[in-house]
């Protein structure tokens, strides 16, 4: 009986943070809740902002667009990952900055092999859209376990890529991982498998989000989410795609 | 035509994700005991409902009784 009275006031959750954020929300009036409409629109804005960036990128090529892209986009993830709060400012900032990125790196691969940029968006589209299909459906049921087993994956995935940036300071690298051998397009494989399944991590997220009512800033936390995993997404397809057409 | 092909996929897969992304997942999605508790991290809690299985074993179910010293 007592379980079930702290299931209804705490939800599914048994997080103090996520506790509090449920009290607020009863309180809350209808438009200012999470809800799965303001997530997909938010995800519009987003995937526009960074269209935005990259068309300019693209027109004006600049290493200092690219890189600086770069390195305020990874700064800007790793602030709106802890002070959700504030991702209605900074994930626009981090869509259109990552855009600027994305943009002037499709254009050094496309210069290499015509059409590879077009590909790689159809491809992280359909991606996404056959995914979320998968989930809606019930098809793919993410687990505990499935998360565990997908944040172990990402999390060994970023080591390597880590040990292997620092390693190409002192001429050295994790030389399958850049080869377009077949262990190199297994592994860049392997990664796009893992990045894709990122996405139903996400959309779990934000669905659930939206059934507990989250506060209206978790929209543009969602939004913000399946950004980051969309953009690793196109850049594992866009590497994969290099590696296969190089052969 | 590579780039026609795949710029249809795009624009398809854009229009699915719009449209489908804001209906509600199936019933066999959301009526689950196994879903994800996004309160806690993955490494804290790996095994839920076995935690909650055992702690459920040590309660007594009868009525209580009051106890009386005299």
């Amino acid at each position: 009986m007592a379980r079930h009275a702290a299931l209804e006031t705490f939800g599914r959750s048994g997080n103090p943070v996520f506790g509090d954020k449920f009290n607020q929300s009863q309180g809350f009036v209808g438009s200012e809740r999470m809800t799965l409409d303001g997530t997909v629109n938010k995800t519009g804005i987003l995937l526009g902002l960074c269209f935005f960036g990259a068309i300019i990128s693209w027109n004006i090529p600049n290493p200092f667009l690219m890189v600086g892209g770069a390195l305020v986009g990874f700064c800007l993830a790793i602030y709106t990952s802890f002070v959700p709060r504030n991702a209605g400012i900074t994930a626009p900032i981090y869509a259109f900055v990552k855009g600027l990125f994305l943009g002037g790196i499709s254009l050094v691969l496309e210069m290499q092999f015509p059409g590879i940029a077009i590909q790689a968006i159809g491809l992280t589209f359909g991606t996404l859209a056959s995914l979320l299909f998968f989930y809606k459906s019930g098809l793919i049921k993410p687990t505990e376990n499935f998360r565990l087993m997908i944040f172990s994956a990402t999390f060994g995935i970023m080591i390597l890529y880590l040990v292997s940036f620092v390693m190409s300071f002192f001429g050295s690298g994790i030389g399958f991982i850049h080869s377009n051998g077949i262990f190199g397009i297994g592994f860049s494989l392997f990664v796009v498998c893992i990045a894709a399944l990122n996405l139903v991590l996400d959309f779990d997220f934000i669905e659930q989000g939206a059934e507990n009512s989250l506060p209206k800033y978790m929209e543009w936390y969602g939004a913000f989410s399946l950004m980051v995993t969309l953009i690793w997404l196109y850049l594992e397809i866009l590497r994969l795609l290099a590696k296969l057409r190089s052969r | 035509m590579n780039s026609i092909i795949f710029g249809l996929l795009a624009a398809i897969s854009l229009f699915i994700f719009f449209n489908l992304g804001k209906v509600k997942a199936s019933a066999k999605q959301i009526n689950r005991d196994d879903r994800i508790n996004w309160g806690t991290p993955p490494w804290r809690k790996k095994n839920p409902s076995s935690k909650r299985d055992s702690s459920s074993g040590r309660i007594i179910e009868g009525e209580a009784e009051e106890i009386n010293k005299d």
